[in-house]
């Protein structure tokens, strides 16, 4: 653990848990009125029944039109689905299947040493929404990585702590891809392990269309 | 068009950076109207390295999306009177 290690892209679990608070207050400062991320707290029996602190961060009743939905000329040409205020009086108002509601949860793989994403989604009436519901909701950036690496991509397994499938982006490549995002040039530097989260979250936010606002990647906040 | 603000229609110097094995541009810097989005300076990387997939981050600090404003970008991570692009050339998922 010399001071002199390259920096491998992973993540402890303790910055992961200092790295859920920061970006939950940063999210908080920026987007008062959106759903926000909060930390669920769970305790799990480790190998020798001692139980271990832990817990996972979620983002729960995120509302997202269907992309037909998007694209489809509406009567207000200023309608923006990402800046729609999220009244909740008003969505029941205007109820119709393509209401999509999605939770995301952050999860941390203690076999990666990576945050993995898992997430579903639902319609107003509870109904689960299947993967190829879900795709027409993906940018399409997204569904063609989706088509070119179908099962290493994204992919339904069991919430670690909730114990029921949900759908989730795979983690291997993730400490590769974040190792160029934090160290960048300069792999040998200590990363802000404080921002991972937010930087991680840059990325996995595009693949499943949750529209990450720049100001989060703002220092200074 | 003539009722647009001067700031609106300002240029962006792109500085366009390799990391990793990423192979390094004849043409690193351009300028770009700071109105395009963001995934016209992808769009432009894909097309100079032929490839489809790229990793495109800014600041060592996150990966805009496609539909950000480069102008937006520029106020908020440019300095020096331009905006750092790094690339990556791959991006594995699984």
């Amino acid at each position: 653990m010399g001071g002199h290690c390259l920096w491998d892209g992973t993540l402890s679990p303790n910055d992961f848990i200092a790295s859920a608070d920061d970006l939950t207050k940063k999210w908080m400062a920026i987007n008062p009125n959106l759903p926000q991320w909060t930390w669920i707290p769970c305790q799990r029996m480790d190998v020798s029944c001692n139980t271990q602190a832990e817990g996972y961060l979620a983002l729960e009743n995120m509302y997202q039109l269907s992309a037909s939905e998007v694209n489809a000329p509406t009567d207000d040409e200023n309608y923006s689905a990402e800046e729609a205020p999220f009244d909740n009086a008003t969505l029941i108002q205007s109820y119709n299947d393509d209401m999509h509601i999605y939770d995301f949860h952050i999860v941390y793989s203690f076999s990666y040493q990576v945050p993995v994403l898992y997430f579903r989604g639902y319609r107003c009436d509870g109904h689960p929404l299947h993967l190829c519901d879900i795709e027409k909701d993906l940018p399409p950036y997204s569904s063609k990585i989706r088509n070119e690496s179908k099962w290493t991509f994204m992919t339904q397994e069991e919430h670690p702590y909730l114990c029921c499938p949900w759908y989730t982006l795979h983690p291997c490549g993730t400490s590769d891809w974040m190792k160029l995002l934090l160290g960048g040039d300069l792999p040998s530097k200590n990363p802000d392990m404080l921002h991972y989260l937010s930087a991680w979250l840059s990325v996995v936010g595009q693949t499943v269309g949750l529209r990450i606002p720049l100001e989060l990647h703002d220092k200074s906040i | 068009m003539a009722a647009e603000s001067p700031t609106s229609d300002r240029k962006v110097v792109v500085h366009l950076r390799a990391t990793g094995d990423a192979p390094i541009l004849k043409q690193a810097k351009f300028k770009i109207s700071g109105n395009d989005k963001f995934s016209k300076v992808i769009e432009f990387l894909r097309r100079q390295l032929h490839r489809d997939t790229l990793f495109v981050y800014v600041n060592s600090a996150f990966s805009p999306n496609p539909d950000e404003l480069v102008i937006d970008l520029y106020n908020n991570f440019g300095f020096d009177g331009k905006l750092v692009v790094n690339y990556a050339s791959s991006m594995a998922w699984g």
